[in-house]
């Protein structure tokens, strides 16, 4: 039998995709399905930053902004009014949209610099805005306390569940639509004019591109997907606040996943969080009472070094020794 | 009220000095150093332990800290940022370069944090804690000698980049590299000579906001995302833009909290940072053009 190198890559595709959904049969400690769920989560919100940061061609450093918004609206209207988090989830979805079209019309008349300023800027007034609120008339919007979500029982509606085997395949599906969303984007009109608008808007805007469009059509997408999220995250540890869901650092790392593997391609963010994440949670839990921080230092100098030495991330290495295995499997197969 | 204002304008000229090393970099390579707090940090750690090994006065610091910082940032630029920036001369909006000083950032902040841990640190200089009364407002003497080292260094940097041949050379670099390096300029010595320029700059203010500051390995957050809007507002890359800026931060920072809470200061900072960047990002004293 023979196989072109298409195919193998698609039984390699199929392969790693059922690996991926057979995990929970086999794994059965819950503390290390969480620690996948941490995974895909950042797998998920790093792709949905890559439509801006990556194939737009800014820097976005304030994301964590949206995440908020999704746990905040989500989370208000289910503590509160009784609405099934599905429902906010859309609902934050939709706002967090509308504002990252609002935040998006000037901020991308912006360059370089000053637009990762503002970005930074918007992502801090965001947080700050929900520490300081406490209440908008009768809505509790918590403060810097934050919002607990009280555990009613497991159950679908309410997004609730005691076992994490429903979060791991609730967010695996998510990343699983985020991923075709953007294959299908990238390959379609609109990828080549963002792509196209992000390495040189001028020359893009002369050859009749509409780049402030397609600009705001990417942030939008990249804010209604991290929105929702934020509700997944809300509903997954049932606590949030504004440190947690909004905060600074939250945003640089989710732009430093992507950057670390390979902005604006498809696979970066996914070999970025399967990289970091696992390496950050061992550093984290083995060295972590003797050195608090190694885990953010190593981030820091993986950053330095691979900005160095790899500038499009670590996709570019690991596709090509990918593909030569996949060469060497067609010839093998062959002989 | 009168005291607010004066506080505001002697907290402001010290947010201004740190703003100061912010701007110079950028006005001459062109890049925002996101690592500025951390050098602030490194600064203020390596006052606090100079202070306490020698039990000596933390302006007497100044003597080691300056040449500290200065090679830090200097060797910083050398190994760590000079090759991205060579990878990205031609590229248009050379993101790669912040990200590297980010990445700078959280290795400083972490090593300091895995080196004296998270704890808050403070140090105690009886002689310059106590109030001084001008015109019958009362500051602490730290603020006015913070104050007065600030106008001066910011003063003397203005001359030296004004007169010095090394800041002409700085100065030539800053408004075309290649005309520069075409008249025997060795660039990137001059972005080390900047570099370095600038963290010292952060350096001395550290030692300067040390008697009446903490010093923890995160210190330099709160403090970047202010020099960040203090630039802006005064023009990246205007030294006395810096400055000017400086006071206008520092005196809503503490006028503000006279009305509302503190936390709800920042949020108009916040407001009015992004105001700047939509309807003016060349700020009060900036260069029209690339932005």
């Amino acid at each position: 039998m023979k196989f072109s190198e298409k195919q193998i890559k698609l039984i390699l595709l199929m392969l790693s995709a059922i690996v991926v959904f057979l995990i929970p049969v086999f794994i059965k400690n819950q503390g290390y399905i969480q620690i996948f769920i941490v995974v895909m989560f950042f797998m998920y919100i790093a792709t949905a930053w890559n439509f801006v940061g990556g194939f737009a061609g800014v820097l976005p450093l304030g994301n964590a902004a949206f995440i908020a918004i999704g746990a905040y609206t989500s989370t208000i209207l289910f503590v509160q009014y009784g609405i099934s988090p599905w429902v906010g989830m859309l609902a934050g979805g939709i706002i967090s949209a509308i504002i990252g079209i609002i935040i998006g019309l000037p901020t991308f008349k912006l360059r370089g610099a000053y637009f990762a300023l503002a970005t930074i800027a918007f992502g801090e007034g965001i947080k700050v805005l929900f520490q300081n609120i406490d209440k908008i008339g009768s809505v509790n919007v918590g403060g810097a306390r934050g919002i607990l979500i009280s555990y009613s029982g497991d159950s679908f509606a309410n997004f609730q569940w005691v076992s994490r085997i429903p979060y791991y395949y609730i967010i695996l599906v998510m990343l699983i639509i985020l991923l075709a969303i953007t294959v299908f984007l990238m390959n379609s009109k609109m990828g080549y004019y963002l792509i196209a608008g992000g390495e040189d808007p001028e020359a893009a805007a002369s050859l009749g591109v509409n780049v402030a469009k397609y600009k705001l059509i990417a942030m939008a997408l990249s804010a209604f997907f991290t929105a929702i999220a934020g509700t997944f995250y809300a509903q997954w540890i049932l606590y949030i606040l504004p440190k947690s869901v909004g905060s600074i650092d939250l945003s640089f790392e989710i732009a430093f996943i992507a950057i670390i593997g390979g902005r604006g391609t498809i696979i970066g963010p996914i070999l970025g969080a399967l990289l970091l994440k696992p390496l950050g949670e061992l550093t984290r839990t083995y060295l972590g009472g003797a050195l608090p921080g190694l885990h953010l230092f190593i981030l820091g100098l993986i950053l330095v070094l691979v900005m160095i030495y790899q500038p499009r991330g670590i996709q570019e290495v690991l596709t090509k020794i990918f593909n030569r295995f996949v060469k060497k499997m067609v010839t093998i197969k062959r002989s | 009220m009168g005291s607010a204002i004066l506080n505001g304008i002697l907290m402001g000229s010290i947010y201004g000095l740190t703003a100061v090393g912010l701007t110079l970099i950028f006005g001459v390579l062109k890049v925002i150093n996101f690592a500025q707090g951390a050098f602030l940090m490194s600064g203020l750690f390596a006052t606090y332990w100079f202070v306490k090994f020698t039990g000596t006065n933390p302006y007497l610091a100044l003597v080691v800290v300056v040449p500290f910082t200065y090679f830090m940032g200097y060797y910083i630029q050398k190994f760590l940022i000079k090759p991205v920036f060579e990878s990205e001369k031609d590229v248009r909006e050379p993101i790669g370069v912040i990200i590297v000083t980010t990445g700078i950032w959280y290795m400083l902040d972490n090593l300091a944090l895995m080196l004296f841990g998270a704890q808050y640190r403070t140090i105690n200089v009886p002689s310059v804690s106590k109030a001084i009364s001008i015109f019958g407002l009362y500051a602490p003497l730290s603020k006015i000698i913070g104050f007065f080292i600030s106008i001066t260094v910011s003063g003397l940097l203005f001359w030296f980049l004004k007169y010095s041949k090394m800041g002409k050379a700085i100065r030539a670099t800053s408004q075309d590299r290649e005309a520069a390096s075409l008249m025997g300029i060795n660039q990137y010595k001059i972005y080390n000579v900047t570099f370095g320029i600038g963290t010292a700059i952060c350096g001395i203010a550290g030692a300067v906001l040390l008697p009446f500051y903490y010093v923890y390995p995160t210190v330099g957050m709160h403090l970047d995302i202010m020099d960040f809007v203090i630039v802006v507002l005064g023009g990246l890359g205007s030294i006395p833009g810096a400055l000017v800026g400086g006071l206008i931060i520092g005196l809503i920072e503490s006028v503000g909290s006279q009305f509302i809470a503190y936390s709800w200061t920042i949020e108009v900072i916040y407001i009015i940072f992004l105001i700047i960047l939509f309807v003016k990002p060349s700020g009060l004293f900036g260069v029209k053009g690339e932005f």
